[in-house]
């Protein structure tokens, strides 16, 4: 008895409302935010207006330094010129000074704006200032998305950033591999005890599963905060090991990459576990009895057996593993050295340290790329994967 | 057989290095001493008695009761709604409707709070109650439909007809026939919401301010502001609270609720 | 259950303000504010008849930013770190100091902006272990000498201040420092500084993490903030501080744009850096005074030899300007060398 369209879109509605309000659109507007470029519009408006419509050779019109300079002037006055300034002075440092100090001589520049910028400072006589101020007029910019990969955009087409800059591809090759090796350490881990539960009666089973649950449940930032304590130089696994005669000095653990390793392991072996065991649960015993009667020995029925009829759910353990793996924030950020840090550190950084909500835009626009990448290109080699998640 | 035994005993060693680390901070919490050596010194109950009596500490732990029951609430409501309207009615888009829903909890949690962040600054929602609690909803309602959604399945539509042929009106064939059978997959998801909230970490550490720092948000804090040993007590407080909801969790799952 | 609710609801939206709003100021917590509370807070709020609440913050201005764009200030005083005031200044956040009110020439050089009036100082220097370490290094160019001086050190994880610190070491003046960091050659001439002591060298995040190390041996030599230092030896820890190695700045109180108590915050500006209060709160907490009257003052400076304001003719005061033009390039450059 299915009740008719109305009242059942009534009950969902509420639900889809909060989805669309509470994340549909700010996500959008987070993805806009990785593309626009509105501070300079916003600020000074018939600038950005005369620079639009200017092609771009040589320098200007007179009319843009005259709305420059006025503009300017009245953005310091009534105090609205911190964020274009600090968005010119991301794309080159020094034009920040560059704006204060021209919009405070603003009165003096009203009889001739064209030559009293010049002679205020040379680089109002340069087309490349110029080409840089039209570049942000908006609406749009690649400046974001581009710096998010180490490339700049100079009028000589895109070049690769300087390398005492470049940290971003670092940042995503590391977030990467540090995935990679977290999820084949889990699922290698993950096998023994996925076979060893589904071999167990129902109710012993189930004990050995509360012990992966325990874990499961408990947040991902106590048991960080666990293995922070534990790995300190004073804590207790480095007591332990100087005891029992294994190293002489306390090792320096918090700040390593094996601390950070470590630490993730353990919080996401659970979901590689879990789903591999309710795989390998449902497998028919049957089946290896079989192959042992044809004469396979324990080596080919794993094998030929077990190991194909079972790689789906250690895969889909696997793949949520990394997809998990690669937005960590919270271990690399307690246990982690400043060599260790993901991606995800560098979006809370631009989001909290610095505000350039820009740069965090489009770092977060390439890691939901990376994600998706990854969700696809697993749909796309296991078929059943698509039907499990 | 020594590869049963040594799959076995693989198997062994990784559930205890699983369930080392609480195991571990729990003596520590007790320990008298602010050095982490195992076994304590001495025993004392002073970072659970600095626990409990700490302004800050207390903050967090009612923030973090008053965040989670309003987030299970809020949760609970909307998607048993909605759970119902998508299993009983003919909705188009139904497929991208459930989709949608599946959104916030694949995104990375990182983005999720940025995305959050960006659009709730300039509204006012940073650093208050409500703009939390509307995050923590937005990635906790999704088990809640799952939940109710999975208890309705192979939910036999003869049960109904028969309700209304035995003179029942719709509201109470809806009250003795579909709630009884819902009722173990909403507790489930209510437990989920509500440990999803508990355990919460970065939409909390995005969105709140120093008034509403959760019990999580609070640990981080001691741990990379100012040490405070307090946190294996709040770490520990924590964990049971954790174990507590797995226990509910499993009982509703037995009576047929759960998340399959 | 509707009670249970409604009871729900109004503790959700604890965070409403009430329509008359007390004073509210804000500091970075701990223990100077509660005795910032005793000493300077609450006599005025009894000289002025009305109540001044404080809360603390962990000088984030990000709800600062959210709260003047919303339009729903709840607070009124804030105690900001250089940086922050200046661009918060340049962005509107911060009201204009009325200097009819707070009088200007209170203050050291250097301590006010056109939204802040100087609240107190703060600052880093070189530090170590005396009984350890007897000779220490006492500038710059001895702290890069592992051959004079071995032993690991600890900088600020950073570009700020620890670039200042490298061309210190190699030489160039206080007074050049900022204009050869704002070359490209001065640049390059900081990074490979850092990475001559590179070896040696360790990064903190958290202020007490070189005294941690210094105090168990891990470091020998570290670059530390001085108040905690000033603590410490006024603890018993037999720690060197080198004042010569001083780089400083103020914090400063300031107004959040869209104050409804912006006179009253004015007036309570004008307490905060008056004379007798900040002479009340030496006596209890060693602070820096940015007000001039309290730190040049003989009889204060005699009885507090470890407070920073004694010696900032000595050192170098941080550029808030020079950060802010180039302070992005510079973290990203100096993350990029932390990575190689």
């Amino acid at each position: 008895m299915r009740r008719g369209g109305l009242p059942a879109f009534l009950l969902v509605a509420p639900l889809l409302a909060l989805l669309v309000l509470s994340f549909a659109l700010p996500v959008g507007r987070m993805l806009w935010t990785a593309v626009a470029d509105r501070e300079l519009a916003d600020a000074l408006p018939d600038t950005a207006a005369a620079l639009r419509a200017w092609d771009g050779d040589g320098l200007p019109p007179d009319a843009a330094f005259a709305h420059l300079a006025r503009e300017l002037g009245a953005a310091l006055e009534e105090r609205r010129i911190g964020l274009v300034a600090q968005r010119l002075n991301f794309e080159e440092p020094g034009l920040r000074a560059l704006l204060l100090r021209t919009a405070r001589a603003a009165e003096r520049l009203r009889d001739d704006p064209r030559g009293g910028l010049v002679a205020l400072d040379a680089r109002w006589g340069e087309p490349a200032t110029w080409r840089l101020l039209k570049g942000a007029a908006g609406p749009l910019t690649a400046l974001y998305l581009l710096r998010a990969v180490d490339l700049r955009l100079t009028p000589a087409g895109i070049v690769d950033a300087p390398a005492e800059e470049a940290i971003f591809r670092t940042l995503f090759l590391r977030t990467l591999w540090i995935a990679a090796l977290v999820t084949l350490i889990c699922i290698v881990l993950a096998y023994p005890v996925a076979a060893t539960l589904a071999a167990l009666p129902e109710r012993l089973a189930g004990y050995g599963l509360l012990l992966v649950l325990v874990p499961f449940w408990t947040s991902v930032l106590v048991r960080t905060t666990a293995w922070f304590v534990l790995l300190q130089r004073e804590g207790p696994l480095n007591a332990a090991a100087v005891a029992l005669g294994l190293i002489e000095h306390p090792l320096q653990m918090i700040g390593t990459r094996f601390a950070v390793i470590l630490a993730m392991v353990h919080v996401l072996l659970p979901f590689a576990i879990l789903p591999a065991y309710a795989v390998m649960r449902r497998l028919d015993p049957a089946l290896p009895k079989a192959a042992a009667s044809l004469g396979a020995g324990p080596l080919a029925r794993f094998l030929r057996v077990h190991l194909p009829l079972s790689f789906p759910g250690v895969a889909a353990g696997g793949a949520m593993v990394f997809l998990l793996a690669v937005g960590f924030y919270i271990t690399p950020a307690l246990v982690g050295g400043p060599r260790d840090q993901m991606v995800a550190s560098f979006i809370a950084f631009f989001i909290s340290q610095t505000p350039n909500w820009g740069m965090a835009a489009a770092l977060s626009v390439l890691l939901l790329a990376m994600t998706g990448a990854v969700t696809l290109l697993v749909r796309a080699v296991l078929p059943g994967f698509a039907r499990r998640a | 057989m020594t590869g049963r035994v040594l799959v076995g005993g693989a198997a062994a060693l990784v559930l205890l290095f699983l369930v080392s680390p609480m195991l571990a901070i729990l003596p520590l919490s007790f320990s008298d001493s602010e050095i982490l050596r195992l076994p304590p010194e001495g025993w004392s109950l002073r970072w659970y008695e600095r626990l409990f009596t700490s302004d800050r500490w207390l903050l967090a732990a009612r923030n973090s009761v008053v965040v989670a029951v309003a987030t299970t609430l809020l949760g609970t409501v909307l998607g048993t709604l909605a759970a119902l309207g998508l299993h009983f009615g003919r909705i188009p888009g139904r497929g991208a409707i459930l989709a949608l829903l599946a959104m916030p909890v694949v995104t990375p949690s990182v983005v999720t709070a940025a995305a959050l962040f960006l659009a709730y600054s300039p509204l006012g929602l940073t650093g208050t109650m409500a703009g939390l609690v509307l995050g923590h909803t937005i990635i906790s309602v999704p088990f809640v439909v799952l939940a109710v959604l999975a208890s309705l399945r192979g939910f036999d539509a003869t049960l109904l007809r028969a309700a209304a042929s035995l003179g029942a009106t719709p509201a109470q064939a809806f009250r003795r026939v579909v709630l009884p059978l819902i009722a173990p997959g909403v507790a489930a998801g209510a437990v989920f919401a509500f440990a999803t909230s508990f355990d919460e970490f970065i939409l909390t550490l995005f969105l709140a301010g120093p008034g509403q720092f959760t019990l999580p948000r609070q640990i981080y804090a001691a741990v990379r502001d100012v040490w405070d040993p307090t946190i294996c007590a709040a770490a520990v407080v924590l964990f049971l609270a954790s174990m507590l909801l797995l226990l509910a969790s499993e009982a509703a799952r037995r009576r047929g609720g759960g998340l399959g | 259950m509707t009670r249970w609710i409604a009871a729900l609801a109004a503790l959700l939206f604890a965070a409403a303000p009430a329509a008359a709003r007390d004073l509210t100021v804000v500091a970075g917590g701990g223990a100077l504010q509660d005795h910032m509370r005793r000493v300077l807070f609450e006599p005025f709020a009894r000289a002025s008849g009305a109540p001044v609440l404080d809360q603390s913050y962990d000088y984030n201005i990000g709800p600062i930013r959210a709260m003047v764009q919303a339009r729903n200030v709840t607070w009124d005083v804030v105690l900001v770190e250089a940086p922050d005031l200046r661009q918060g200044c340049d962005d509107g956040i911060f009201e204009r100091i009325d200097w009819s009110v707070v009088p200007r020439d209170r203050f050291l050089p250097g301590g006010t902006t056109e939204c802040g009036a100087g609240a107190i100082g703060w600052g880093v220097a070189v530090f170590y272990d005396e009984r350890r370490n007897p000779q220490g290094p006492a500038n710059f160019a001895e702290f890069w000498d592992v051959q004079r001086f071995p032993g690991r050190r600890a900088l600020r994880m950073g570009a700020r201040m620890t670039l200042e610190i490298a061309l210190l070491s190699d030489g160039v003046a206080q007074a050049d420092v900022y204009r050869v960091l704002g070359t490209a050659e001065g640049q390059r001439r900081a990074f490979a500084r850092l990475d001559a002591l590179r070896p040696h060298l360790m990064f903190w995040r958290g202020g007490q993490q070189p005294f941690d190390w210094v105090g168990s041996g891990e470091v020998a030599y570290a670059v530390g903030f001085v108040g905690r230092a000033a603590n410490a030896i006024r603890g018993g820890q037999p720690l060197a501080l080198r004042w010569d190695t001083l780089l400083y700045a103020y914090d400063y109180w300031a107004v959040v744009r869209g104050s409804p108590n912006r006179d009253a915050a004015m007036r309570l500006i004008a307490h905060l850096t008056a004379e007798e209060p900040l002479r009340e709160l030496t006596r209890v907490w060693p602070i820096n005074p940015v007000t001039a009257a309290v730190a040049r003052d003989p009889a204060i400076r005699a009885a507090n030899p470890l407070m920073m304001t004694n010696f900032t003719d000595r050192g170098l005061q941080i550029s808030t300007e020079f950060w802010l033009d180039n302070g992005t390039d510079l973290e990203q450059r100096f993350t990029a060398w932390l990575n190689r």
